[in-house]
């Protein structure tokens, strides 16, 4: 069968960004402003850029306007060290903090629609974690765009990148990545529209095709993050880095995992489980609904774990509920509107009068593809792979380290991606290297294997499979034996992949076939968080494990998974970069490891 | 209250390997709160797997699932079951793809094709106008603001270019129009005379008929046709 497969064209730019949301395309806009002319490719898996997962972010950007009397970038590199559990990388944090408000400028001069104070000044406001003099009091650091930040963000670097004349390819998606020796020289690439598979020499290659959500069974992701450039990326026998860290935000509204933000909480909604107890104030008396993200997620868990959870028939998804109905018109319609909004819209209830279903949802991938602060990609704890470079979700430099603050991720799309264009730029006038003989081997084998199977499994079955199990043995609460059962059960899935063909032979458009190739990425992705959580024998941020509840220092290292072989992984550590504590400058003894509590 | 519902879907299909399109009937049990979207899934799950939609984030901020329901261009991923039900008075909907683009498979359409009249508007600052703060942000009184915000919530659905009677032929359509006339409010944009230039030419605001059919079916409530009709009448700032 793969012998009928053949590469449709090979073609020649400069730079390949694969993945068009807002990191890939910040990137495409500098270059393009320090070398116009440059001819860059922009790959997409949605049917545009405006579709990415970049414009769905609500809340907004953080970054220190250095004409704040009181604000200073110390206080939200410390509050980015404190909120990852001493985890990010310190060169990182001081290069994305100390960039952050060119790059707001930068957005607002090319034409974001920034929501402004009666001077026409940006505004600003306050989210958790971000604190002035390193915990004192909340910072007001947040510039946003109304409840859709993401979406001004995509908009403009999508009009700028149009603009400089990227040539974007819609609807395509990457199946290979082309490697020479330590360097990096193109890709393979499936066209879904014509059905085509293409050869695409670069000088850069630019990996920013976002998270991997996906593989939890309720997350806020887009239903195209299934983990693409990660599983490319393991292929070509380079490691991921902290794939364990995964960050769960405690209410999702069920089914369609959107999030009820943290607004709910604050204003005075109670959590209930199904006896209608309001059960937090046996988790944290004192803080009750307040309590930080983590603990809040870990309480419903529980509660459903323990029977106290409530079934929707409808989504077939366990959940508790969220008490909206005491509080007054006031703060339904002045405080909570959008997300009342959002019960009405996809739950068709009415939070005045019924309680609303939420549950914990995956958020946010911290780990990824490893980079140093310049966004290259790399192959081992100490050298990069040339050519190759990767920013946004799926990168990790890392900003986040095991548990990501609001607001810091569209802050670490738009600076890595520039971060990645100034790099890129440095490397123009090289020649570009010889793509390999045996280019397209490897998908033409894969995709091959897809149309020559049996079909007697479902793939839409083993997926849904797959994410409930995610969710219930590597989601917000592990133990060794649960990570265990999951390691079984996704080879177990992988092995019934064997059964399960395309009925849809045709390449165009094909649905079944990019859905078929997903479920391989998302199985691959899954295998190294499980196996990495299971390795990490502590509890730090995002990763949580009832059997070791405590931090502990001989993990204080990231975790580079390699996995070529399915199920076989390779791990090696890392180290995190501490370079603001060893410096000994001003403050430098609030980045030691210091504990993360609030 | 009913707790799910058996539904007819009559699914216009295409299959462009041997282009043929026809009608596909599905039959299916579908919870009250399922979105069309989920049902779509439920189909690919439990019926057939190679029926073709497009989705991204599914919850009404991308613009990447619109299809036309019962005539309705409208976005599968905020219409419910129940809600479905209740508005067209039936368990019977029709499901087609939206006509702005061509079809490449069932209910997928190229919006690359689609997406041709936005570029055309030129969706960015074409030239930038001086900025009294160099190296800051420029001042926008959110007064000044007010006129054009509504209009920056269009996520290009193209739900509005679907009903609008005239936007298959010639017109740039509205959410273009609106794309346009936002730069041509925002105190950024230097380049207004070339952009009214383009909204006044063959291609602009004269082949709307001011149906109002955009306006009407619109996911995210924007009041698109008072947009064109500010450019109709000249009146911007």
């Amino acid at each position: 069968m793969q012998k009928m497969f053949k590469l449709a064209s090979k073609i020649q730019c400069d730079v390949l960004i694969i993945g068009a949301g807002g990191a890939g395309l910040r990137c495409a806009a500098h270059i393009l402003e320090k070398r116009p002319g440059t001819r860059i490719i922009a790959v997409t898996k949605v049917a545009h850029p405006q579709k990415s997962h970049t414009s769905t972010a609500q809340g907004g950007l953080a970054a220190v306007d250095p004409k704040d009397a009181v604000d200073q970038p110390i206080y939200h590199m410390f509050d980015t060290w404190k909120g990852s559990d001493c985890m990010a990388d310190q060169d990182v944090v001081r290069k994305i903090v100390d960039a952050a408000w060119e790059e707001i400028v930068w957005l607002e001069n090319k034409g974001m629609h920034f929501t402004r104070d009666e001077e026409g000044r940006l505004s600003k406001r306050t989210f958790g974690g971000h604190t002035v003099r390193f915990g004192e009091a909340s910072a007001f650091r947040a510039v946003f765009e109304a409840d859709r930040t993401g979406k001004g963000i995509m908009d403009n670097v999508w009009g700028e990148a149009l603009k400089g004349g990227v040539t974007f390819l819609d609807q395509t998606i990457l199946t290979e990545l082309l490697l020479q020796g330590d360097r990096c020289v193109g890709a393979v690439l499936f066209m879904e529209k014509p059905g085509d598979f293409m050869a695409v020499s670069a000088k850069a290659t630019v990996l920013s095709t976002g998270g991997c959500g996906q593989v939890f069974r309720v997350t806020t992701n887009c239903r195209q993050n299934t983990g693409d450039a990660h599983a490319v990326v393991l292929q070509a026998g380079l490691p991921l880095m902290d794939m364990e860290a995964v960050q769960f935000h405690p209410t999702g509204i069920v089914g369609p995992g959107i999030l009820a933000s943290e607004t709910l909480r604050s204003v005075g909604g109670i959590l209930r489980n199904k006896d209608l107890e309001p059960f937090m104030a046996r988790y944290a008396p004192k803080m009750k609904e307040l309590a930080p993200r983590d603990l809040v997620a870990r309480a419903i868990e529980t509660e459903i774990r323990e029977g106290r959870g409530i079934l929707n028939p409808d989504h077939n998804i366990e959940h508790v509920w969220i008490d909206l109905r005491h509080l007054s018109d006031y703060v339904h319609e002045v405080q909570i509107p959008e997300v009342s909004g959002f019960f009405k819209q996809f739950m068709n209830l009415n939070p005045r009068t019924q309680l609303c279903p939420v549950r914990p949802s995956n958020h946010y991938q911290m780990g990824g593809i490893p980079t140093n602060s310049f966004g290259e990609v790399q192959r081992s704890p100490d050298t990069i792979v040339s050519g190759l470079y990767a920013a946004g979700e799926c990168g990790c430099a890392s900003f986040h380290g095991f548990n990501r603050l609001g607001t810091n991720s569209i802050l670490e799309l738009i600076t890595m991606g520039r971060f990645v264009g100034e790099r890129v730029v440095l490397h123009l006038d090289e020649a570009p290297g010889a793509l390999p003989a045996d280019a397209g081997e490897r998908t033409f084998s894969q995709f091959g294997g897809y149309l020559e199977l049996k079909q007697k499994e479902n793939v839409e079955q083993i997926r849904e499979e797959m994410r409930r199990m995610m969710t219930e043995q590597v989601g917000v609460f592990r133990t060794e034996e649960g990570l265990k059962t999951a390691i079984q059960a996704l080879s177990a899935a992988k092995d019934r992949l064997r059964e399960a063909g395309l009925r849809c032979k045709d390449l165009r458009m094909n649905q079944e076939l990019v859905q078929r190739w997903e479920l391989d990425n998302l199985l691959s992705v899954s295998m190294v968080i499980a196996q990495g959580a299971l390795r990490r024998r502590e509890s730090r941020g995002g990763h949580a494990r009832s059997d070791f509840p405590q931090r502990r220092d001989q993990f204080n290292a990231h975790t580079l998974a390699y996995m070529v072989e399915f199920g076989k992984i390779r791990f090696e550590n890392r180290p995190v970069n501490m370079s603001i504590f060893e410096t000994k400058g001003d403050h430098f003894d609030k980045f030691g490891l210091i504990e993360r509590k609030y | 209250m009913k707790e799910s519902y058996s539904l007819t879907l009559d699914v216009k299909r295409y299959d462009p390997d041997t282009r043929i399109s026809w009608m596909q009937t599905y039959r299916i049990e579908a919870g009250r709160i399922l979105r069309f979207t989920d049902v779509l899934r439920k189909i690919n799950k439990e019926l057939d797997p190679t029926l073709a939609w497009n989705s991204s984030c599914e919850h009404a901020q991308c613009g990447s699932c619109s299809v036309v329901i019962n005539g309705r261009p409208m976005l599968a991923c905020e219409l419910l079951v129940e809600n479905a039900v209740a508005h067209f008075g039936t368990t019977t909907f029709t499901i087609e793809p939206i006509t702005v683009a061509p079809v490449l498979r069932d209910l997928m359409v190229d919006l690359e094709k689609a997406y041709d009249r936005v570029h055309r508007i030129r969706p960015f600052i074409i030239r930038p106008a001086q900025n009294p703060n160099q190296g800051q942000e420029y001042r926008i009184s959110p007064r000044v603001m007010e006129g054009y915000l509504e209009a920056t919530r269009c996520i290009n659905c193209f739900c509005c270019a679907t009903a609008c009677i005239s936007s298959h032929k010639g017109f740039l359509g509205p959410n273009a129009v609106m794309a346009s006339l936002v730069r041509i409010m925002d105190p950024r944009e230097d380049a207004t005379a070339d952009r009214l230039k383009q909204l006044y030419s063959e291609e602009g605001v004269y082949r709307c008929h001011s149906s109002m059919a955009c306006s009407h079916v619109c996911p995210k409530e924007i009041d698109v046709a008072h947009f064109v009709a500010l450019v109709k009448e000249g009146d911007f700032r």
